[in-house]
């Protein structure tokens, strides 16, 4: 439980936390011979580690912020009537504000929101075009027959190159994409924001008003993923000339009024440990939308949410548009890649928004990418300091072809996903040090094999065991 | 509190939907009682115990670990609810043009076997269907009508019976555990899974233990137990008697099942050790599935329910009889003998109700049971209005009144008109129609 102090002052140079800590979660130590056997039993995979056995859980920022005071009181206030609570009308206008979109349809998570989405408007000879589709949403279009395609500007796909908006879609691309698959078959054209794929990179303004223009042309809506929007409007503040004198809600809403609709995990942004929304501009839309909605989520006014977690969202959408959260956000994150980058461990440049990434195949060049790099470099941070980190790698995006050979993912990389209000300073140079010790000693560290392993989606489950 | 003139309005607003009506103006809200019990101080305890860790948060194992010891099923993935694990099963066991027999419908269960490619079978006994039968046990299933279909379609056909604890559209009627372990007998000879609807497991164990010869003295935790051991699998909304106010699980002893289970959970629902819900949400269900076994909680609970059940039949209202677990099931027909069922008899009481005292209750009727799928309406036999009563929230002078309120209009019925539909969703339509006066 945290709670707003405005401590900062403009004049000093250390940025601390904006809130002082009021309810504590104890993490229980480990020694790093325990945590070898730890890691044996969940056979080098780090989702199969009980949490409790964590020192530092970065795998994900999604659903573990910690929750304001505010929050709390929130939850208690729930109203759990099955239709027509208080809580939802509360959470619509805090989403209606943001947003400027009239429909607004509450689901147990972002996924749900997409699948619903996607079903009403995908199908077999549909395409839909984004900057980079994140996997689940992928997953949902490829699910209904349609293909999904990434039109990431040529910036975002290097990752050392310095440049301030990565996230950018290629604006050319996009028109020559939709004059080539025909705008009756581009249901719509989704910017994902940050950019999760690639690094929690921002995208424009500018960017989002001249993908616009082309979706006009066309007729084409345009949707934001919405996940990280109060980030991403505050990287625009911080970079786009014209925006730094606006208030980050101001440039919210200026970016939402250029979308016809967004879906949202609330579990990153609005700090809630659960819950996402869909919200439109078109009303038949919305109406096909609450008639899949009542079939797996719930009734339209709840959901699939308790009435308290349409409480706790309203609220932490209102406290993420607070600058300096989002000062102290952004800058301990690129603190964190800033220590690691000049002490020559291979991290992406610039920071994102919500992560650090290694790459694994810069840090450990001796293990060949079919003994997947990134997934023992995440063991080996494990082992280190009991830091929970993700593969983003072969594992999780890596094929087999006809004869069982391994095709890698583009990239080996080690996602360190940055919790909400979660850990101070000294955690993260505590992260910085073991991922520097785990550094000097990379050529100790070696390659895995999978045992086991499911038909799709194998990262979460996989099976493995050391080379040697 | 509302006035008349203010309800007349919210109704009109609301297009004669109970559903569609804010809880704001709402005095006593029967709409339903799934997810609107009040958590005990354990219960809240455990919410500050959350590990929203998102792999292997340790409320996960602990929900785990009481699902085995209280219900005694082997393999569990969370749910955000009831409907989350009704999606996942249907689409692991159902092949198109199969057959799920079951002890009668209920609406999303239904529909998640049909959008699977399944076609529901009633099996349920004749008694069920007659709101006036005292038979104790009107969840029970008629193993001749199982036999027919067996025969009919072969037991290769049918991927499961789907069996209800206790019976919501039937009024909350239970099974008896005699039935169900000749069901059990039946379905292991022709190799037939029964997978369990356990969403009021606990209510049901206690009319097994008032009613059923050898269960007198056994603990209704006992025979929860007992119950669930005749079963393969089971989909739970712990919404209900879980005392929780979100979430559900899919249970199984299959770790094929399971498997296959695992890997689609996280398409629909999120990992599968959380399945779409916060830790602290499994940390609650954890305990509250604990709580709803205890036999002081469901004595009182059923003991109000009956209360209310009692006073309403000394006032001359048609209801459901023998008196159900989670609500009172006013007969609309015979309440409304005047509006033919077309003109929607429950829907029209559960306006009329609203109207006169703010109290919410649920059609459950021909507006729930939808269309086939030619597109005909189904009619019902029973044409009822469910006055559900959420666990642990309202005092017994709650009670008085919403009785009271029911007399009210029962004395005035003659003068009340039928409706008509005027929107018509495609799916689950009694959410969210709409109804003008005729």
């Amino acid at each position: 439980m945290v709670t707003f102090a405005c401590l900062y002052a403009e004049h000093m140079k250390t940025i601390i936390e904006p809130f002082r800590i009021k309810s504590i979660e104890p993490i229980r130590f480990n020694t790093p011979e325990e945590r070898v056997g730890i890691l044996r039993e969940a056979y080098y995979n780090p989702f199969l580690i009980h949490a409790g056995d964590v020192l530092i859980d970065l795998l994900t920022d999604s659903g573990t912020s910690a929750m304001s005071s505010g929050q709390w009181a929130g939850i208690m206030n729930g109203d759990e009537s099955y239709a027509g609570s208080p809580s939802f009308f509360r959470f619509r206008k805090v989403v209606q504000d943001i947003t400027g979109m009239p429909e607004v349809i509450p689901a147990h998570q972002g996924r749900a929101a997409e699948k619903i989405l996607f079903s009403i408007l995908g199908g077999k000879g549909k395409y839909f075009a984004s900057n980079t589709l994140f996997d689940t949403t992928r997953a949902n279009i490829e699910f209904t027959g349609a293909e999904g395609v990434d039109l990431l500007c040529e910036e975002g796909k290097h990752t050392t190159v310095p440049f301030p908006f990565k996230g950018n879609i290629d604006v050319p691309a996009l028109k020559k994409f939709i004059e080539e698959k025909g705008a009756e078959n581009v249901p719509l054209v989704i910017i994902t924001i940050t950019n999760n794929s690639g690094g929690g990179q921002p995208v424009s303004l500018q960017n989002i008003r001249e993908a616009k223009a082309v979706c006009a042309a066309f007729g084409v809506p345009l949707y934001i993923d919405a996940c990280r929007f109060a980030e991403n409007a505050y990287f625009i503040k911080q970079r786009e000339p014209g925006y730094s004198e606006k208030t980050v809600k101001e440039i919210a809403q200026e970016l939402f009024s250029l979308a016809d609709g967004c879906t949202m995990s609330a579990k990153k942004d609005a700090f809630a440990n659960i819950g996402g929304f869909l919200a439109m501009r078109d009303p038949e839309l919305a109406q096909q939308c609450r008639n899949l909605l009542v079939i797996t989520e719930g009734f339209p006014t709840y959901g699939g949410l308790a009435g308290r977690d349409l409480e706790a969202i309203a609220i932490g959408l209102e406290e993420v548009l607070d600058e300096h959260y989002l000062q102290y956000r952004t800058r301990s994150i690129a603190y964190l890649a800033g220590k690691l980058s000049d002490a020559g461990v291979p991290v992406m440049l610039p920071a994102g928004g919500h992560a650090v990434y290694l790459d694994a195949k810069g840090f450990l060049p001796h293990i060949p990418v079919d003994q997947y790099p990134g997934q023992a470099l995440a063991c080996a941070l494990y082992k280190a300091g009991g830091v929970r980190g993700v593969e983003i790698g072969s594992l999780m995006f890596g094929r087999y072809d006809a004869d069982r050979k391994l095709v890698p993912a583009q990239m080996e990389l080690v996602r360190l996903a940055i919790p909400r209000r979660v850990y101070t300073q000294s955690h993260i140079d505590y992260v910085s040090e073991v991922v520097m010790e785990v550094f000097d000693g990379r050529n100790t560290v070696t390659g895995l094999r999978i045992v086991e392993e499911a038909p799709v989606l194998r990262h979460f489950t996989a099976k493995l065991a050391p080379v040697n | 509190m509302t006035t008349p003139g203010q309800r007349k309005k919210a109704l009109q607003e609301a297009g004669f939907n109970t559903f569609l009506l804010r809880s704001e103006d709402v005095y006593i809200d029967l709409l339903t009682d799934s997810g609107t019990s009040a958590m005990s101080d354990s219960q809240w305890a455990g919410m500050m115990q959350g590990d929203e860790a998102y792999a292997g948060s340790r409320n996960f194992y602990n929900l785990e670990k009481v699902i085995r010891e209280v219900y005694g099923y082997q393999y569990i993935i969370p749910t955000h609810q009831g409907r989350g694990a009704e999606n996942i099963l249907s689409r692991i066991l159902i092949r198109k043009g199969d057959i799920v027999p079951g002890n009668m419908y209920f609406t999303t269960t239904r529909l998640h076997q049909e959008l699977a490619g399944g076609k529901f079978e009633d099996i349920i006994i004749d008694e069920a269907h007659d709101p006036e039968s005292e038979f104790p046990f009107k969840g029970n299933v008629s193993l001749d009508k199982l036999d027919k279909l067996v025969q009919q379609y072969g037991a290769g056909r049918i991927p499961y019976v789907s069996i209800a604890t206790s019976v919501n559209m039937a009024g909350g009627q239970p099974i008896s555990m005699n039935n169900l372990k000749e069901l059990r007998a039946y379905t292991s000879k022709h190799n037939i899974r029964i997978i369990h609807d356990m969403t009021r497991v606990a209510e049901n164990a206690f009319f097994i233990q008032q009613r059923e010869k050898g269960y007198e003295k056994k603990s209704v935790a006992a025979i929860v137990r007992e119950i669930c051991s005749y079963t393969d699998g089971a989909t739970m909304s712990a919404k209900k008697d879980a005392l929780v106010n979100i979430g559900g699980f899919l249970a199984v002893n299959d770790w094929h099942v399971f498997e296959e289970a695992r890997n689609m959970v996280v398409v629909y629902e999120g990992l599968h050790t959380y399945g779409g819900l916060a830790g602290r949400d499994m940390e609650a269900m954890a305990i509250g599935i604990q709580e709803s076994v205890s036999d002081d909680h469901i004595r009182a609970r059923i003991g109000q329910v009956i209360y209310l059940g009692e006073k309403m039949i000394d006032y001359g209202i048609p209801i459901v009889r023998p008196i159900g677990g989670h609500g009172i099931f006013v007969d609309a027909k015979k309440f409304l003998p005047h509006i033919p069922q077309d003109c929607y008899p429950a829907q029209t009481l559960a306006a009329e109700i609203y109207l006169d005292s703010g109290i919410r209750t649920m059609e459950r009727g021909v507006v729930s049971a939808g269309r086939k799928a030619n597109g005909k309406n189904y009619y019902p036999k029973l044409e009822l209005v469910r006055f559900t009563i959420p666990r642990r929230v309202y005092t017994q002078a709650h009670m008085d009144v919403i009785a009271e309120s029911t007399l009210r209009v029962y004395e005035r019925k003659a003068r009340i008109k039928g409706l008509t539909m005027v929107y018509e969703p495609k799916y689950l339509r009694f959410f969210q129609a709409r109804f003008q006066k005729l």
